[in-house]
């Protein structure tokens, strides 16, 4: 891997979140009604977490109520955080169910499996090679046009500094499913620059 | 990796090792020595970086979020705070401390004005601070002495009267410890100290545009208004929660469109535009800041700046900061 533009750009939002203990910290000073530790909080994690919503929603102002609310209910919740998550996939977990209560009440999914298990498997399709021509701006674009589903898994695996274990956790299915569907997210957004492509 | 001594499948990376390797996470020696001979999985590996950097670069692409700010904390660039002999009192709002943005509705366009008041550590009175981005408008400040129609006749620091046109597209805002302007309905966001489950609300902005930046601590929350009295109101998020906010009169109120109904007599103005006949501004701003009560808004400490973003249109000349400041310096 050498390539010159790798880690550039957005560094600071991808870095990992490697401040666990103070997390907890934190989260138990929130417990406690401490209003410096939440805003502490939100300073850490309100980027990350409308990222995640933005990128699953689409519309910023409905991400930013996904936030809110993310917020309001850590603000209420952080007394029964146990520190058998980290703080970073407690908290995107929080905004996750928050991002489908809306998207449920707008009849939309964020995710469905029987949806899902009709994508191609593992094996790259020959719509890889899209993928191999492909410019950066176009695969950003091709992202804001994949399913709700597929942009959720994505933005989970290489947008909020989680492991792929902490992805499973906060979507509450086994390792092995994430990585399948990360497959068949990669394999729609092949499809989506291959149709482009031709269509150019 | 897939290749240990028993593994009878695949020889090639795990996806779990692509995607560590995309996202710039420790991958174990064999995976590593693997990658680096083998061409399958360094296009694999390839995609999947691509991948990721599609998705950070949506994440890098969003504005920032509204992040409660502290004290030292960085300060809006645009903004060049004039000192000594410059400032001059031209408000009276006798406010104090915390960074407030009204009327915020747009960064970095030449036709957005950018202004600024605040006690600048002195306490007392209010005062300009800075202003940017007048290009050749002309501008008053004093106290509203009448509504008359879609005019304001305003009294200067110098006791001189001025008449304020305004038009239907003239900016509009106001703010101040006016609680009766937060109604049942209404579109909020409210910034305080929460005690229980109650937000005492230091400042309350009514309406959109709502300010991208907070006092030290506060976490915005944004919803409508509900059950609106003297002491308080509901706040009704999206999601229908509802949660009791108390108002006293230290509660900056602000709203960033007003209507001419909403000035309140005596109130400080502050107005952009065009000189019009007979010694009238044309105005394509108005912003007034209404009295607070003596010894100011008590949630906040010693330092107060309002900033004004009044979206005016146009290109024009000759309304620098120096020029605001000397103009003010002559008494309005």
């Amino acid at each position: 891997m050498n390539d010159p533009h790798r880690d550039t750009g957005a560094a600071t939002f991808t870095a990992s979140h490697d401040g666990a203990r103070d997390d907890v910290q934190l989260l138990r000073r929130i417990g406690q009604g401490d209003e410096d530790a939440m805003a502490a909080f939100y300073r850490e994690h309100s980027r990350v977490v409308l990222a995640q919503a933005l990128l699953v929603v689409g519309e910023r102002v409905l991400a930013e109520e996904i936030l809110q609310d993310t917020m309001l209910a850590v603000w209420r919740g952080a007394g029964s955080f146990r520190g058998e998550s980290s703080a970073r996939s407690w908290v995107i977990a929080i905004a996750r169910r928050q991002t489908r209560d809306r998207l449920r009440s707008r009849r939309l999914r964020v995710v469905d499996d029987a949806f899902l298990a009709d994508q191609p498997g593992s094996d790259p399709g020959p719509e890889v090679t899209a993928l191999d021509r492909a410019e950066l701006a176009e695969v950003m674009a091709a992202i804001r046009e994949l399913a709700a589903s597929h942009r959720e898994v994505l933005g989970l695996a290489f947008g909020s500094g989680l492991s792929l274990p902490e992805v499973a956790d906060v979507l509450e299915i086994p390792v092995g499913t994430v990585k399948s569907r990360l497959t068949a997210a990669r394999s729609a957004l092949c499809r989506m620059l291959n149709e482009k492509g031709q269509n150019r | 990796m897939n290749a240990g001594p028993a593994d009878t499948r695949s020889p090639h990376l795990d996806l779990g090792d692509l995607i560590a390797e995309a996202n710039g996470q420790p991958v174990d020696d064999r995976a590593r020595e693997h990658l680096a001979h083998c061409e399958h999985c360094r296009a694999e590996a390839d995609r999947w970086d691509l991948v990721a950097r599609g998705v950070r670069g949506l994440a890098a692409a969003i504005p920032e979020t509204a992040q409660p700010a502290r004290p030292g904390g960085p300060r809006h660039t645009r903004l060049r705070v004039l000192t000594g002999s410059r400032r001059r009192a031209v408000l009276a709002a006798g406010v104090a401390a915390a960074l407030v943005l009204l009327g915020a509705i747009g960064y970095g366009a030449s036709n957005y004005v950018h202004i600024k008041f605040g006690t600048g550590g002195t306490g007392g009175q209010t005062v300009l601070t800075a202003v940017s981005g007048c290009a050749g408008l002309e501008q008053t400040a004093g106290t509203l002495e009448q509504v008359n129609g879609t005019s304001l006749v305003i009294k200067t620091a110098s006791g001189r009267p001025v008449t304020v046109t305004t038009t239907a597209s003239t900016f509009v805002s106001v703010s101040g410890a006016l609680r009766s302007l937060i109604t049942d309905g209404a579109s909020v966001m409210v910034r305080g100290p929460r005690s229980g489950g109650t937000i005492e609300a230091a400042i309350v902005t009514v309406g959109q545009p709502f300010s991208a930046v907070n006092p030290a601590g506060y976490v915005p929350v944004k919803g409508t208004v509900s059950d609106a009295s003297s002491a308080g109101f509901t706040l009704v998020t999206s999601s229908g929660t509802r949660i009791p906010v108390t108002t006293s009169g230290d509660t900056l109120v602000i709203v960033p469109h007003a209507s001419l109904g909403q000035l309140r007599h005596g109130s400080t103005i502050f107005a952009l535009g065009h000189a019009g006949p007979n010694g009238t501004l044309s105005a394509r701003a108005v912003a007034a800041v209404s009295q607070f009560p003596p010894g100011g808004p008590g949630p906040f400490g010693a330092h107060l700046h309002i900033s004004v973003h009044m979206r005016v249109g146009g290109r024009a000349h000759g309304c620098s900061p120096s020029a605001i400041a000397v103009a003010l310096a002559m008494g309005g």
